[in-house]
Protein backbone atom coordinates (compact mmCIF):
# COMPACT_ATOMS: atom_id res chain seq x y z
CA UNK A 1 0.00 0.00 0.00
CA UNK A 2 1.40 3.40 -0.94
CA UNK A 3 1.94 6.14 1.62
CA UNK A 4 -0.87 8.23 0.11
CA UNK A 5 -3.39 5.42 0.49
CA UNK A 6 -2.16 4.77 4.03
CA UNK A 7 -2.70 8.46 4.84
CA UNK A 8 -6.20 8.28 3.34
CA UNK A 9 -7.46 5.69 5.87
CA UNK A 10 -7.42 7.85 9.05
CA UNK A 11 -8.77 10.82 7.10
CA UNK A 12 -11.67 8.75 5.72
CA UNK A 13 -12.36 7.32 9.17
CA UNK A 14 -12.42 10.80 10.70
CA UNK A 15 -14.81 11.95 7.94
CA UNK A 16 -17.29 9.21 8.93
CA UNK A 17 -17.17 10.26 12.56
CA UNK A 18 -17.15 14.03 12.00
CA UNK A 19 -20.16 14.06 9.65
CA UNK A 20 -22.43 13.52 12.65
CA UNK A 21 -22.08 17.27 13.36
CA UNK A 22 -23.50 18.12 9.91
CA UNK A 23 -26.31 15.58 10.32
CA UNK A 24 -27.20 16.98 13.73
CA UNK A 25 -27.35 20.49 12.28
CA UNK A 26 -30.04 19.56 9.74
CA UNK A 27 -31.88 17.14 12.06
CA UNK A 28 -32.23 14.31 9.58
CA UNK A 29 -32.57 10.67 10.71
CA UNK A 30 -29.29 9.64 9.07
CA UNK A 31 -26.04 8.13 10.35
CA UNK A 32 -23.66 8.55 7.37
CA UNK A 33 -21.27 6.38 9.38
CA UNK A 34 -20.17 4.44 6.30
CA UNK A 35 -19.31 7.54 4.24
CA UNK A 36 -15.57 7.15 4.85
CA UNK A 37 -15.64 3.44 4.00
CA UNK A 38 -17.51 4.00 0.72
CA UNK A 39 -15.43 7.04 -0.21
CA UNK A 40 -12.12 5.28 0.54
CA UNK A 41 -13.23 2.30 -1.55
CA UNK A 42 -14.34 4.47 -4.46
CA UNK A 43 -11.02 6.33 -4.36
CA UNK A 44 -8.58 3.57 -3.59
CA UNK A 45 -10.15 0.11 -3.86
CA UNK A 46 -11.40 -2.58 -1.49
CA UNK A 47 -8.26 -3.01 0.65
CA UNK A 48 -8.26 0.62 1.75
CA UNK A 49 -12.06 0.56 2.11
CA UNK A 50 -12.04 -2.51 4.34
CA UNK A 51 -9.21 -1.08 6.46
CA UNK A 52 -11.19 2.16 6.80
CA UNK A 53 -14.30 0.21 7.84
CA UNK A 54 -12.41 -1.76 10.46
CA UNK A 55 -10.69 1.32 11.91
CA UNK A 56 -14.05 3.18 11.92
CA UNK A 57 -15.67 0.35 13.87
CA UNK A 58 -12.73 0.19 16.30
CA UNK A 59 -12.85 3.93 17.02
CA UNK A 60 -16.66 3.93 17.21
CA UNK A 61 -16.46 1.03 19.66
CA UNK A 62 -14.57 3.19 22.13
CA UNK A 63 -17.54 5.60 22.02
CA UNK A 64 -20.26 2.96 22.01
CA UNK A 65 -19.13 -0.67 22.44
CA UNK A 66 -22.18 -2.06 20.66
CA UNK A 67 -20.59 -0.99 17.34
CA UNK A 68 -17.88 -3.67 17.32
CA UNK A 69 -19.97 -6.71 16.29
CA UNK A 70 -21.17 -4.68 13.28
CA UNK A 71 -17.65 -4.48 11.84
CA UNK A 72 -18.84 -7.20 9.45
CA UNK A 73 -21.33 -4.70 7.98
CA UNK A 74 -18.52 -2.23 7.28
CA UNK A 75 -16.62 -4.94 5.39
CA UNK A 76 -19.70 -5.84 3.34
CA UNK A 77 -20.25 -2.12 2.61
CA UNK A 78 -16.65 -1.80 1.37
CA UNK A 79 -17.01 -4.84 -0.92
CA UNK A 80 -20.33 -3.59 -2.29
CA UNK A 81 -18.87 -0.10 -2.87
CA UNK A 82 -15.98 -1.71 -4.75
CA UNK A 83 -18.41 -3.49 -7.08
CA UNK A 84 -20.29 -0.20 -7.55
CA UNK A 85 -17.04 1.66 -8.26
CA UNK A 86 -15.93 -0.99 -10.81
CA UNK A 87 -19.28 -0.56 -12.55
CA UNK A 88 -18.90 3.24 -12.53
CA UNK A 89 -22.11 3.69 -10.55
CA UNK A 90 -20.83 6.89 -8.94
CA UNK A 91 -21.11 8.65 -12.32
CA UNK A 92 -24.39 10.39 -11.42
CA UNK A 93 -27.18 10.50 -8.82
CA UNK A 94 -29.37 8.47 -11.18
CA UNK A 95 -27.03 5.49 -10.85
CA UNK A 96 -25.67 6.12 -7.36
CA UNK A 97 -28.97 6.44 -5.45
CA UNK A 98 -30.44 3.10 -6.65
CA UNK A 99 -27.07 1.49 -5.87
CA UNK A 100 -27.27 3.01 -2.37
CA UNK A 101 -30.79 1.65 -1.92
CA UNK A 102 -29.47 -1.80 -2.86
CA UNK A 103 -26.75 -1.44 -0.26
CA UNK A 104 -29.43 -0.49 2.28
CA UNK A 105 -31.14 -3.85 1.76
CA UNK A 106 -27.86 -5.79 1.95
CA UNK A 107 -26.70 -3.88 5.04
CA UNK A 108 -30.05 -4.58 6.75
CA UNK A 109 -29.83 -8.29 5.91
CA UNK A 110 -26.28 -8.38 7.32
CA UNK A 111 -26.93 -6.40 10.48
CA UNK A 112 -30.24 -8.08 11.41
CA UNK A 113 -28.81 -11.42 12.68
CA UNK A 114 -26.09 -9.60 14.63
CA UNK A 115 -28.57 -7.20 16.16
CA UNK A 116 -31.06 -9.99 16.93
CA UNK A 117 -28.78 -12.61 18.42
CA UNK A 118 -26.29 -10.35 20.22
CA UNK A 119 -28.36 -7.38 21.38
CA UNK A 120 -31.97 -8.50 21.15
CA UNK A 121 -32.51 -5.72 18.54
CA UNK A 122 -31.74 -2.87 20.94
CA UNK A 123 -28.63 -1.31 19.43
CA UNK A 124 -29.71 2.33 19.17
CA UNK A 125 -32.82 4.26 20.09
CA UNK A 126 -34.14 4.86 16.57
CA UNK A 127 -33.67 1.28 15.41
CA UNK A 128 -35.18 -0.10 18.61
CA UNK A 129 -38.26 2.12 18.19
CA UNK A 130 -38.64 1.02 14.56
CA UNK A 131 -38.33 -2.59 15.73
CA UNK A 132 -41.04 -1.96 18.32
CA UNK A 133 -43.21 -0.54 15.52
CA UNK A 134 -42.60 -3.69 13.46
CA UNK A 135 -43.56 -5.79 16.45
CA UNK A 136 -46.73 -3.73 16.94
CA UNK A 137 -47.54 -4.36 13.26
CA UNK A 138 -47.56 -8.09 14.02
CA UNK A 139 -44.21 -9.05 12.53
CA UNK A 140 -42.34 -12.02 14.10
CA UNK A 141 -39.31 -11.06 16.26
CA UNK A 142 -36.70 -11.56 13.52
CA UNK A 143 -38.96 -9.82 10.98
CA UNK A 144 -39.46 -6.87 13.33
CA UNK A 145 -35.70 -6.70 13.82
CA UNK A 146 -35.14 -6.63 10.04
CA UNK A 147 -37.84 -3.96 9.72
CA UNK A 148 -35.98 -1.79 12.27
CA UNK A 149 -32.64 -2.21 10.48
CA UNK A 150 -34.22 -1.66 7.06
CA UNK A 151 -35.95 1.58 8.08
CA UNK A 152 -32.66 3.02 9.34
CA UNK A 153 -30.34 1.68 6.61
CA UNK A 154 -32.39 2.08 3.43
CA UNK A 155 -32.42 5.89 3.19
CA UNK A 156 -29.10 6.28 4.99
CA UNK A 157 -27.11 4.28 2.45
CA UNK A 158 -28.80 6.03 -0.49
CA UNK A 159 -27.91 9.42 1.02
CA UNK A 160 -24.36 8.22 1.65
CA UNK A 161 -23.93 7.07 -1.97
CA UNK A 162 -25.31 10.43 -3.18
CA UNK A 163 -22.90 12.31 -0.90
CA UNK A 164 -19.90 10.27 -2.08
CA UNK A 165 -20.94 10.93 -5.69
CA UNK A 166 -21.04 14.67 -4.94
CA UNK A 167 -17.59 14.49 -3.36
CA UNK A 168 -16.05 12.57 -6.27
CA UNK A 169 -17.44 15.04 -8.80
CA UNK A 170 -16.41 17.97 -6.57
CA UNK A 171 -12.77 16.86 -6.53
CA UNK A 172 -10.50 18.61 -9.02
CA UNK A 173 -9.67 16.15 -11.82
CA UNK A 174 -5.95 16.24 -11.00
CA UNK A 175 -6.62 15.36 -7.36
CA UNK A 176 -9.01 12.57 -8.31
CA UNK A 177 -6.47 11.14 -10.76
CA UNK A 178 -4.00 10.63 -7.90
CA UNK A 179 -6.25 7.93 -6.45
CA UNK A 180 -6.27 4.66 -8.37
CA UNK A 181 -10.04 4.08 -8.56
CA UNK A 182 -11.59 7.55 -8.51
CA UNK A 183 -11.95 8.15 -12.26
CA UNK A 184 -13.30 4.65 -12.88
CA UNK A 185 -15.83 5.03 -10.06
CA UNK A 186 -17.05 8.24 -11.71
CA UNK A 187 -17.31 6.50 -15.06
CA UNK A 188 -14.63 8.82 -16.47
CA UNK A 189 -12.04 6.16 -17.24
CA UNK B 1 4.67 6.47 44.07
CA UNK B 2 2.19 6.18 41.29
CA UNK B 3 -0.51 3.64 40.86
CA UNK B 4 0.08 0.48 38.90
CA UNK B 5 -0.38 1.00 35.15
CA UNK B 6 -1.24 -2.13 33.30
CA UNK B 7 0.31 -2.80 29.90
CA UNK B 8 -2.01 -1.70 27.06
CA UNK B 9 -2.25 -5.29 25.78
CA UNK B 10 -3.41 -6.38 29.24
CA UNK B 11 -6.10 -3.70 29.23
CA UNK B 12 -7.27 -4.81 25.78
CA UNK B 13 -7.27 -8.47 26.84
CA UNK B 14 -9.44 -7.71 29.86
CA UNK B 15 -11.76 -5.59 27.69
CA UNK B 16 -12.10 -8.47 25.23
CA UNK B 17 -12.44 -11.30 27.74
CA UNK B 18 -15.01 -9.76 30.11
CA UNK B 19 -17.76 -9.13 27.50
CA UNK B 20 -16.95 -12.48 25.87
CA UNK B 21 -17.46 -14.24 29.21
CA UNK B 22 -20.69 -12.29 29.74
CA UNK B 23 -22.05 -13.84 26.55
CA UNK B 24 -20.52 -17.29 27.05
CA UNK B 25 -21.45 -17.93 30.69
CA UNK B 26 -25.08 -18.88 31.37
CA UNK B 27 -27.35 -15.95 32.24
CA UNK B 28 -28.26 -14.49 34.61
CA UNK B 29 -25.60 -15.71 37.10
CA UNK B 30 -22.60 -15.65 34.77
CA UNK B 31 -23.51 -12.31 33.22
CA UNK B 32 -24.21 -10.83 36.68
CA UNK B 33 -20.75 -11.93 37.87
CA UNK B 34 -19.01 -10.34 34.88
CA UNK B 35 -21.06 -7.19 35.36
CA UNK B 36 -19.92 -6.86 38.98
CA UNK B 37 -16.29 -7.16 37.85
CA UNK B 38 -16.85 -4.59 35.08
CA UNK B 39 -18.54 -2.10 37.40
CA UNK B 40 -15.72 -2.44 39.95
CA UNK B 41 -13.23 -1.85 37.13
CA UNK B 42 -14.89 1.46 36.23
CA UNK B 43 -13.99 2.68 39.72
CA UNK B 44 -10.33 1.66 39.57
CA UNK B 45 -8.19 3.61 37.05
CA UNK B 46 -7.68 6.55 39.43
CA UNK B 47 -6.83 4.45 42.49
CA UNK B 48 -3.25 5.09 43.60
CA UNK B 49 -1.04 4.37 46.59
CA UNK B 50 -0.74 7.46 48.78
CA UNK B 51 2.81 8.90 48.79
CA UNK B 52 4.41 8.64 52.23
CA UNK B 53 1.78 6.41 53.78
CA UNK B 54 3.25 3.90 56.19
CA UNK B 55 2.84 0.18 55.62
CA UNK B 56 0.10 -1.35 57.66
CA UNK B 57 -1.66 1.95 57.98
CA UNK B 58 -5.31 1.73 57.06
CA UNK B 59 -4.93 4.94 55.08
CA UNK B 60 -2.26 3.38 52.86
CA UNK B 61 -4.86 3.01 50.15
CA UNK B 62 -6.48 6.30 49.52
CA UNK B 63 -8.55 6.83 46.46
CA UNK B 64 -8.01 10.28 44.97
CA UNK B 65 -9.55 8.73 41.88
CA UNK B 66 -12.87 7.91 43.50
CA UNK B 67 -14.61 10.93 42.02
CA UNK B 68 -13.56 10.22 38.41
CA UNK B 69 -14.33 6.58 39.13
CA UNK B 70 -17.87 7.47 40.16
CA UNK B 71 -18.20 9.60 37.03
CA UNK B 72 -17.16 6.60 34.93
CA UNK B 73 -19.58 4.37 36.79
CA UNK B 74 -22.36 6.88 36.14
CA UNK B 75 -21.35 7.10 32.47
CA UNK B 76 -21.60 3.32 32.17
CA UNK B 77 -25.00 3.22 33.88
CA UNK B 78 -26.38 6.13 31.84
CA UNK B 79 -25.11 4.59 28.58
CA UNK B 80 -26.60 1.20 29.38
CA UNK B 81 -29.95 2.48 30.69
CA UNK B 82 -31.64 2.98 27.27
CA UNK B 83 -30.81 -0.62 26.33
CA UNK B 84 -32.74 -1.86 29.38
CA UNK B 85 -35.68 0.34 28.43
CA UNK B 86 -35.77 -0.93 24.84
CA UNK B 87 -35.21 -4.53 25.96
CA UNK B 88 -38.23 -4.25 28.26
CA UNK B 89 -40.19 -2.82 25.35
CA UNK B 90 -39.29 -5.73 23.06
CA UNK B 91 -38.78 -8.77 25.31
CA UNK B 92 -40.03 -10.57 28.41
CA UNK B 93 -38.37 -9.97 31.79
CA UNK B 94 -35.97 -13.00 31.86
CA UNK B 95 -34.68 -12.16 28.36
CA UNK B 96 -34.37 -8.49 29.31
CA UNK B 97 -32.28 -9.40 32.35
CA UNK B 98 -30.07 -11.82 30.41
CA UNK B 99 -29.31 -9.48 27.51
CA UNK B 100 -29.29 -6.36 29.71
CA UNK B 101 -26.61 -7.79 32.02
CA UNK B 102 -24.47 -8.72 29.02
CA UNK B 103 -24.81 -5.36 27.28
CA UNK B 104 -24.14 -3.50 30.53
CA UNK B 105 -20.99 -5.57 31.09
CA UNK B 106 -19.84 -4.64 27.61
CA UNK B 107 -20.61 -0.94 28.10
CA UNK B 108 -18.97 -0.73 31.55
CA UNK B 109 -15.86 -2.57 30.35
CA UNK B 110 -15.38 -0.18 27.45
CA UNK B 111 -16.03 2.89 29.60
CA UNK B 112 -13.22 1.62 31.82
CA UNK B 113 -11.00 0.85 28.83
CA UNK B 114 -11.39 4.34 27.37
CA UNK B 115 -10.40 5.85 30.73
CA UNK B 116 -7.47 3.50 31.31
CA UNK B 117 -5.99 3.16 27.83
CA UNK B 118 -3.60 5.86 26.66
CA UNK B 119 -3.49 5.70 22.82
CA UNK B 120 0.14 6.89 22.78
CA UNK B 121 1.15 4.02 25.10
CA UNK B 122 -0.76 1.58 22.93
CA UNK B 123 1.12 2.72 19.84
CA UNK B 124 4.45 2.41 21.68
CA UNK B 125 3.48 -1.07 22.87
CA UNK B 126 2.51 -2.13 19.35
CA UNK B 127 5.79 -0.86 17.91
CA UNK B 128 7.75 -2.58 20.69
CA UNK B 129 5.89 -5.84 19.99
CA UNK B 130 7.01 -5.71 16.37
CA UNK B 131 3.78 -4.56 14.76
CA UNK B 132 4.16 -2.68 11.52
CA UNK B 133 4.62 1.06 11.93
CA UNK B 134 1.75 1.49 9.46
CA UNK B 135 -0.74 -0.16 11.82
CA UNK B 136 0.48 1.94 14.72
CA UNK B 137 0.18 5.04 12.52
CA UNK B 138 -3.41 4.19 11.56
CA UNK B 139 -4.50 4.15 15.20
CA UNK B 140 -2.54 7.21 16.28
CA UNK B 141 -3.50 9.29 13.22
CA UNK B 142 -7.18 8.41 13.53
CA UNK B 143 -7.31 9.34 17.20
CA UNK B 144 -5.73 12.71 16.41
CA UNK B 145 -7.73 13.37 13.20
CA UNK B 146 -11.21 12.78 14.64
CA UNK B 147 -11.32 15.76 17.05
CA UNK B 148 -9.71 18.03 14.42
CA UNK B 149 -12.34 17.20 11.80
CA UNK B 150 -15.18 17.37 14.32
CA UNK B 151 -14.09 20.89 15.27
CA UNK B 152 -13.85 21.82 11.59
CA UNK B 153 -17.33 20.40 10.94
CA UNK B 154 -18.68 22.60 13.71
CA UNK B 155 -16.95 25.67 12.23
CA UNK B 156 -18.41 24.89 8.79
CA UNK B 157 -21.89 24.56 10.30
CA UNK B 158 -21.52 27.98 11.96
CA UNK B 159 -20.03 29.59 8.84
CA UNK B 160 -22.79 28.31 6.58
CA UNK B 161 -25.44 29.50 9.04
CA UNK B 162 -23.82 32.96 8.96
CA UNK B 163 -24.17 32.86 5.16
CA UNK B 164 -27.87 32.21 5.51
CA UNK B 165 -28.05 28.43 5.20
CA UNK B 166 -31.28 27.27 6.78
CA UNK B 167 -31.45 23.73 8.14
CA UNK B 168 -35.26 23.88 8.23
CA UNK B 169 -37.98 22.92 5.82
CA UNK B 170 -38.86 19.65 4.13
CA UNK B 171 -36.57 16.69 3.57
CA UNK B 172 -35.29 17.92 0.14
CA UNK B 173 -34.32 21.29 1.66
CA UNK B 174 -32.58 19.58 4.56
CA UNK B 175 -30.71 17.25 2.20
CA UNK B 176 -29.51 20.27 0.20
CA UNK B 177 -28.39 21.89 3.47
CA UNK B 178 -26.60 18.67 4.45
CA UNK B 179 -24.73 18.69 1.12
CA UNK B 180 -23.66 22.29 1.70
CA UNK B 181 -22.31 21.31 5.12
CA UNK B 182 -20.74 17.95 4.30
CA UNK B 183 -19.07 18.73 0.99
CA UNK B 184 -16.62 21.40 2.26
CA UNK B 185 -15.70 19.16 5.18
CA UNK B 186 -14.99 16.07 3.07
CA UNK B 187 -13.20 17.92 0.27
CA UNK B 188 -10.98 19.86 2.67
CA UNK B 189 -10.12 16.63 4.48
CA UNK B 190 -9.20 14.89 1.21
CA UNK B 191 -6.92 17.76 0.24
CA UNK B 192 -4.96 17.05 3.44
CA UNK B 193 -4.10 13.53 2.35
CA UNK B 194 -1.19 14.69 0.21
CA UNK B 195 0.23 16.80 3.05
CA UNK B 196 0.02 13.85 5.42
CA UNK B 197 1.64 11.52 2.89
CA UNK B 198 4.49 13.98 2.39
CA UNK B 199 4.98 14.30 6.15
CA UNK B 200 5.11 10.52 6.52
CA UNK B 201 7.63 10.14 3.70
CA UNK B 202 9.77 12.89 5.19
CA UNK B 203 9.82 10.98 8.49
CA UNK B 204 10.82 7.76 6.79
CA UNK B 205 7.63 5.83 7.41
CA UNK B 206 7.70 3.19 4.72
CA UNK B 207 5.09 0.39 4.89
CA UNK B 208 6.59 -2.79 6.34
CA UNK B 209 9.52 -1.11 8.07
CA UNK B 210 10.15 -1.72 11.82
CA UNK B 211 10.63 1.31 14.04
CA UNK B 212 12.43 1.58 17.38
CA UNK B 213 10.00 2.54 20.18
CA UNK B 214 10.95 5.64 22.14
CA UNK B 215 9.50 4.65 25.52
CA UNK B 216 7.96 1.17 25.40
CA UNK B 217 5.65 0.47 28.35
CA UNK B 218 7.01 -2.23 30.68
CA UNK B 219 5.50 -5.65 30.10
CA UNK B 220 6.33 -7.88 33.11
CA UNK B 221 6.26 -11.66 32.69
CA UNK B 222 3.44 -11.88 35.24
CA UNK B 223 1.23 -9.68 33.08
CA UNK B 224 2.01 -11.67 29.97
CA UNK B 225 1.13 -14.87 31.84
CA UNK B 226 -2.08 -13.27 33.15
CA UNK B 227 -3.12 -12.36 29.60
CA UNK B 228 -2.68 -15.92 28.40
CA UNK B 229 -4.51 -17.20 31.50
CA UNK B 230 -7.46 -14.91 30.76
CA UNK B 231 -7.64 -16.11 27.17
CA UNK B 232 -7.42 -19.71 28.39
CA UNK B 233 -10.29 -19.13 30.85
CA UNK B 234 -12.35 -17.74 27.99
CA UNK B 235 -11.57 -20.73 25.79
CA UNK B 236 -12.38 -23.23 28.57
CA UNK B 237 -15.68 -21.44 29.26
CA UNK B 238 -16.50 -21.53 25.56
CA UNK B 239 -15.77 -25.27 25.25
CA UNK B 240 -17.68 -26.04 28.46
CA UNK B 241 -20.70 -23.96 27.40
CA UNK B 242 -21.10 -25.06 23.82
CA UNK B 243 -19.46 -28.49 23.59
CA UNK B 244 -19.49 -30.18 27.00
CA UNK B 245 -22.84 -28.82 28.31
CA UNK B 246 -24.55 -27.35 25.23
CA UNK B 247 -28.07 -27.53 26.61
CA UNK B 248 -27.57 -26.66 30.28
Amino acid sequence: MSIRLLALIPVATAISLALSAAVDAVALPLFLDTTGTILATALAGPGVGIATGIVTSAVNTLRNPTFWPFVVVQIIVALYAWVAARAGLFRSFRTAIPAGLGLGVIASLTSTPISYFVFGCTTTGGIALATALGKALGLPPLGACFFGSFVSDFGDKAATFALVTSVLHGLPRRTAARFPWALRAMGAA
Amino acid sequence: MTGVRLHPFTLLTIAAVLPALAWILPAPDGAAATLVVALVLTLTPGAKLTPGASPGNASLWSFPGWRPGLVRLRTAVVTAAPFWLFLLLLHDVPTTIAIGLRVTTMVATFVWLVAALDPARLVEAMVAAGWSASVAYLLAATFSAVPVLKARAQRIVEAQRCRGLSPRGGIPARLRALRALALPLVLSALHEVDERALALETRGLVPGIRRTPLAPPPDPAAERAARWALLLVCLVALVRRFIVQPFS
